[in-house]
């Protein structure tokens, strides 16, 4: 289970970003939590300082970008 | 109609210096107005900006130059005769997306009156998706 966190304080990029996460997770079929996170306080406490961001288990992916779902699948591929 | 935001919180800093520039074919029928609608929607949410169409055709000079230095074309066309691809191809000019509203699952027709939110989402998401590349 990959755990995929999208970070952003609720604009359109971060509705962007959390769609194209879904349509690849959707694409690839795996098994994914993903979670939002919306408070300013949450993502900061991840060293995240430009939204929208991704994080891949833990690991800052994407930052300051909405990341379109062929590189969100090559992310998530590893 | 189209949601528009200005945001404010700081987001999108790493896209603050991508330049796509927008082509919409902004033809006569239901899908050539969707094109413009969403390529004013994805100029709205800071995707690229939109360029005359016309003023390609017409042979402005710098806009082909500015399309040259642009960091991607994008191209949405309302259905396959691509009226605004071919435009962009008698320029020399190559999209990096090219997207074909027709081939979204939205019928070609000429009743401008009922155009959706839905279509023209269908349309953005697309382009954001990265897809038609």
């Amino acid at each position: 289970m990959v755990n995929i966190e999208v970070l952003g304080t609720g604009c359109l990029k971060c509705k962007r970003m959390m769609k194209n996460v879904e349509a690849a997770v959707k694409e690839m079929g795996i098994e994914a939590e993903v979670v939002k996170i919306e408070d300013i306080t949450e993502i900061m406490d991840r060293g995240v300082m430009l939204t929208p961001a991704l994080m891949i288990d833990g690991e800052l992916a994407v930052s300051g970008r909405v990341a379109d779902v062929n590189e969100i699948k090559e992310i998530l591929q590893g | 109609m189209a949601e528009k935001q200005t945001c404010s919180c700081g987001c999108g800093a790493g896209e603050r210096g991508k330049n796509r520039i927008i082509f919409a074919c902004a033809g006569a029928s239901n899908t050539g107005q969707i094109s413009n609608l969403a390529a004013v929607q994805l100029t709205d949410e800071g995707y690229g900006s939109l360029a005359c169409t016309s003023l390609l055709a017409a042979g402005a000079a710098n806009l082909t130059k500015m399309c040259r230095e642009s960091d991607g074309v994008v191209i949405i066309d309302g259905c396959p005769n691509a009226c605004a691809s071919r435009i962009a191809e008698q320029k020399e000019i190559t999209p990096d997306q090219h997207i074909i509203i027709t081939e979204l699952g939205i019928k070609k027709s000429g009743d401008r009156g009922n155009i959706t939110d839905e279509e023209i989402e269908t349309v953005v998401s697309r382009a954001w998706e990265g897809r038609c590349r």
